[in-house]
């Protein structure tokens, strides 16, 4: 099973990278999660705008037999929406932490990314699976 | 409850297959990639183990008579070395499971039947028997069933020296020796495709799956499977058809045959008012999932998806639902409900992908 796990990114236990940038956050799936679901077929994403509390779900990703919901890792706004990977969600699969984010948000409340696990922390945690 | 294994379950590992539990066994859903193991079986050739499927064995002067009597589709007439695919019913007409009978000869039947429905299909075809002259043996951990699907699966099979008639049309079944090992062919499969089941030892099916994977035939899984025979539109037991409904709830009329001197279930089937239809829907944008709400242009609630996936050919999402019969739409515009959101699907009257079988 495919488990690129980028050092400078952080990690949720549902399989979401982030990468923090003062408080805006971009999201995605990671290596692993893509792997898991095989070929993605379809993704759904919020609306610009729309105010998250962390750990709700904000979109879903389906492969051809699984249907996935995605959880924010953090409470914000969302800042914008990858329609790329809306209209080629096989982005998911080829380019998890590239062209294949899935939203920005901007943090509530920017402490929370204290929260989240190191690449090292999310690799303990696959070795856990 | 331990979990079944198939002879070939060291290979699927060996393959590094996705394994899952299904109907007790542990099988194969995915080794590489579903979209890709589809496309082998639609445009090159696949093969599925579906060992776990059942085998009962009818054996006697009245084997024909006693498989005929059982299920609704016309047996005593089909041609010998030739399979029919049948609803069980009982005898209010619900079905117990469906089936393919296969007419070996004058006194013997094969009976293949769904993993999941093997030890209820036993006790009732069992203790059915009353004054047929027929013994039934349930022979499901003896054989080995794979399926060979897709349009070039002839050609790699006759490669393989496996003889059978120029004329084999879909349906055919022959016994045959082939390496000193007696084997079952049939030209039936569940993938709308052309194709071959091989009904076998252990011993060969693991041999033959070797073989076929060294001639570069993929391996597919169950994921691959069930995306392809919702393409084609064939209903699978335990979505659109069960313990509660009737063929003629599930589009299955065809199967029925009226004019049969008497079958189990006939009297309440000839009765039977359809309280469903089996509807064929896509959409434009989204998958249809099983279970989810299916409504009509004015947002009623009409029925539910039973089977719903991406189509790997069309590359839609398509559905097959069953809908109240009374509440059919004549404007035929229905819709689906996806996350708490109303999507508008098309109504196909054929089915989604046009198999090739011959």
């Amino acid at each position: 099973m495919s488990n690129n796990i980028p050092s400078e990114l952080k990690y949720t236990k549902d399989h979401e990278w982030a990468k923090v940038e003062g408080d805006t956050v971009t999201i995605g799936i990671t290596d692993f999660a893509q792997s898991a679901l095989g070929d993605i077929v379809f993704v759904e994403l919020p609306e610009v705008g729309k105010t998250l509390n962390s750990h709700q779900t904000f979109g879903v990703v389906e492969s051809i037999k699984s249907v996935s919901d995605l959880f924010s890792p953090l409470a914000g706004t969302v800042l914008a929406t990858n329609s790329e990977v809306v209209n080629a969600p096989e982005l998911c699969n080829a380019e998890p932490y590239g062209n294949a984010w899935l939203i920005k948000i901007k943090l509530s409340n920017p402490t929370e990314v204290n929260s989240l696990l190191s690449a090292s922390d999310y690799q303990n945690f696959l070795s856990t699976l | 409850m331990t979990i079944l294994k198939t002879s070939l379950h060291e290979a699927h590992l060996a393959l590094n297959a996705k394994m899952a539990p299904f109907a007790g066994y542990d099988m194969p859903l995915q080794y590489t990639s579903v979209k890709d193991e589809v496309m082998a079986v639609r445009e090159h050739a696949g093969v599925f183990d579906v060992s776990h499927m059942g085998e009962f064995f009818v054996i006697g002067p009245d084997a024909i008579a006693f498989v005929d009597h059982i299920v609704t589709n016309d047996f005593k007439n089909a041609e010998m070395l030739k399979a029919v695919y049948s609803p069980l019913c009982r005898e209010n007409g619900t079905v117990i499971d469906d089936l393919i009978a296969y007419k070996l000869g004058s006194d013997r039947v094969l009976i293949c039947v769904n993993a999941s429905n093997i030890a209820k299909d036993w006790e009732w075809i069992s203790s059915q028997v009353g004054s047929f002259d027929c013994q039934l043996s349930n022979l499901s951990d003896d054989f080995s069933l794979l399926a060979i699907q897709g349009p070039k699966a002839e050609l790699i099979l006759r490669d393989f020296g496996i003889k059978f008639p120029t004329e084999f049309p879909y349906y055919s079944i022959l016994e045959t020796t082939h390496e000193g090992e007696k084997i079952i062919v049939a030209r039936t499969g569940y993938t709308g495709e052309d194709g071959f089941e091989v009904f076998s030892s252990h011993h060969y099916a693991k041999h033959l799956w070797d073989k076929l994977i060294f001639n570069g035939v993929k391996p597919c899984g169950l994921a691959a499977r069930d995306v392809l025979r919702v393409e084609v539109c064939y209903p699978l037991y335990g979505h659109e058809i069960n313990d509660t409904v009737t063929p003629l709830d599930a589009g299955l009329g065809w199967t029925v045959k009226m004019a049969k001197a008497d079958f189990i279930g006939k009297s309440a089937l000839e009765a039977y008012k359809p309280k469903y239809q089996l509807v064929k829907l896509s959409l434009e944008r989204g998958i249809p999932r099983e279970g989810y709400e299916v409504l009509n242009a004015e947002g009623q609630r009409i029925g539910t998806v039973t089977s719903g996936t991406m189509s790997v050919v069309t590359g839609k999402g398509v559905a097959l639902a069953l809908i109240e019969k009374a509440k059919a739409p004549a404007d035929k515009k229905y819709l689906i409900n996806i996350r708490n959101t109303n999507y508008e699907a098309n109504f196909h009257s054929k089915a989604f992908v046009n198999g090739g079988h011959k």
